[in-house]
């Protein structure tokens, strides 16, 4: 298990968390409880780099909605950044890559 | 305190014989005074238990004059009728064997009846030729300790208390979740006529209630519906949707079969249920069978919402599995697509649906070797043209040997034409 750490930066496009670590049933609250601090206007768009994640299960993707959800309620966009292999494919098959934008790396999703 | 200490007394600015002679006077006076008004009880019994000499603390404690007790009193007379068996089948051997005895825990009589525990430490004095001259006791105040001691035995015994309550709420909770677990699954599948029906759940924790689900029921007098499906999380709120989840299916079928349909129904109330901060969802596929009981064949078509395909196991060993890409999750979007598929079960043949908690097991330390998807077609297509109950049991089987690489509930749920006429109304009487 290791820990879930998070950085938030700032880029034209809107606030970029960084999760490293475990996104899983032990740490998942955690994403939950960043998601009110962040400073994201309507417009913009949150995007979650996930290039630190190292494992992501069913409460992380729940999580990950959850962003989602209070991407949209601010009225702002979401994408996904370097998710791993394996969570690209579980988002593949519980078709979660149509819902979330999803980039290589958080420098292309923070192309304006 | 420390008269060894070099700082000046302030109110004693000459230093000298003068402040020597008045510690002195502080320190101490006589040794008599110090025998008399010491902390502790004194007392010198002769051989006999008779008292010879006590002081001036322990009278106070007992309430009596010195002319009452000296030459008067034994020293088991001063002690309570437990304190004075105790002195004569322990203290009294234990003195005579080694001359000595240490914290003897007694209680004393007190004026008025009440009593006093005191720590008894004692000593034999010999004369020159060895022989026993009197015995020399100390008698500590123990209330404090006493009442410390069984505030201790209190607190343990509350602590003992608050354990047996914890094992007891912990069973009635396990007995409760367990009931509720049994509400969350059928608890046997109707019989099909013309197909064997299987069914198996693992539960990856006994505290955790399972977010996997499944079940059967009939349509009307031929079709029957089925679904299998995983919610999001573990534990009560993981529980609580899914019994939404199963009822909700149920109903929805009931009104309209059509597997695309009955997902969506979910979908609207999942997504209405739960949104915001909380969003809750599941996979699911849902499906009809529709046995033809003239060429014992059957129809099946269903719907997958994010759901890991269903296998096709055929009988002459090829192994499917049946795509259902693109299809989401259940919940997560108020107009969501759902991917439909049919597919036809011939003699022989079976149909598989399980939760990905078979495919996602660990196979090895690092968490990204997983059993797979290819893994398990493999296993069942070893296994093409065994009944369904023999291939759940076979799969049932893997479950226990993935052993603790298998860390999420997985539940199994499988459907097969039978190789020869099953018995049962619809292949009894196939006009």
């Amino acid at each position: 298990m290791s820990p879930l750490n998070f950085i938030t930066r700032t880029a034209p496009t809107g606030p970029v968390l960084e999760i490293a670590g475990d996104l899983d049933y032990a740490h998942a609250p955690q994403l939950h409880a960043q998601l009110p601090g962040l400073d994201l206007r309507p417009g913009q768009r949150l995007v979650i780099d996930l290039a630190g994640m190292e494992f992501c299960d069913s409460t992380g993707i729940t999580a990950l909605l959850a962003a989602r959800n209070h991407a949209h309620a601010a009225r702002a966009d979401i994408a996904l950044a370097a998710v791993p292999a394996h969570t690209l494919r579980v988002l593949r098959v519980v078709g979660l890559d149509q819902v979330f934008a999803i980039h290589p790396d958080s420098g292309a999703a923070t192309r304006p | 305190m420390c008269r060894t200490g070099h700082r000046p007394d302030p109110h004693e600015p000459e230093r000298g014989d003068t402040s020597d002679t008045a510690f002195a006077a502080l320190l101490e006076d006589s040794a008599e005074e110090l025998y008399e008004s010491a902390p502790c009880g004194y007392l010198s019994t002769l051989m006999d238990g008779t008292v010879a000499k006590v002081n001036t603390t322990l009278l106070n404690w007992l309430g009596l004059e010195r002319t009452a007790v000296v030459g008067r009193k034994r020293f088991t007379d001063l002690l309570t009728v437990g304190g004075r068996l105790y002195h004569e089948t322990h203290l009294s051997p234990l003195l005579r064997m080694h001359g000595e005895i240490n914290g003897i825990a007694l209680e004393i009589r007190r004026p008025g009846g009440g009593r006093m525990p005191v720590l008894v430490s004692g000593a034999v004095k010999y004369g020159s030729t060895g022989e026993p001259l009197l015995t020399r006791l100390t008698v500590f105040d123990a209330r404090e300790r006493r009442a410390y001691e069984e505030e201790l035995l209190r607190s343990r015994k509350a602590a003992e208390e608050s354990a047996r309550q914890a094992r007891a709420d912990r069973a009635r909770l396990q007995d409760a979740l367990a009931v509720l677990q049994q509400s969350l699954l059928p608890a046997t599948l109707p019989p099909v006529p013309g197909v064997d029906t299987a069914a198996h759940y693992h539960t990856a924790s006994p505290d955790r209630l399972g977010g996997d689900f499944y079940d059967v029921f009939p349509l009307d007098g031929t079709r029957f519906a089925f679904f299998l499906g995983d919610v999001c999380g573990k534990g009560p709120q993981a529980a609580a949707l899914t019994s939404l989840t199963r009822y909700t299916l149920r109903a929805a079928a009931l009104h309209d079969p059509d597997p695309v349909s009955a997902l969506s129904t979910l979908n609207t109330v999942l997504h209405e249920r739960y949104t915001g901060g909380d969003p809750r969802y599941c996979t699911a596929i849902f499906g009809v069978l529709d046995p033809d009981p003239v060429t014992g064949r059957v129809a099946v078509r269903l719907a997958s919402g994010g759901h890991p395909p269903a296998l096709v196991v055929r009988a002459d060993g090829q192994a499917d599995f049946l795509a259902t890409p693109g299809g989401l999750l259940v919940g997560v979007l108020p107009d969501p697509h759902f991917t439909a598929a049919a597919t036809t079960l011939g003699p022989g043949d079976n149909l598989l649906l399980y939760t990905d908690g078979l495919t996602e097991a660990r196979t090895g330390e690092d968490r990204t070797a997983l059993y797979g998807d290819q893994a398990l077609r493999d296993f069942c297509a070893h296994r093409a043209g065994e009944p369904a109950p023999a291939l759940v049991l076979a799969l049932t089987g893997l479950l226990d040997e993935l052993g603790e690489g298998l860390d999420d509930d997985t539940a199994l749920l499988a459907f097969g034409v039978p190789t020869r006429p099953a018995p049962g109304p619809a292949t009894k009487n196939p006009s």
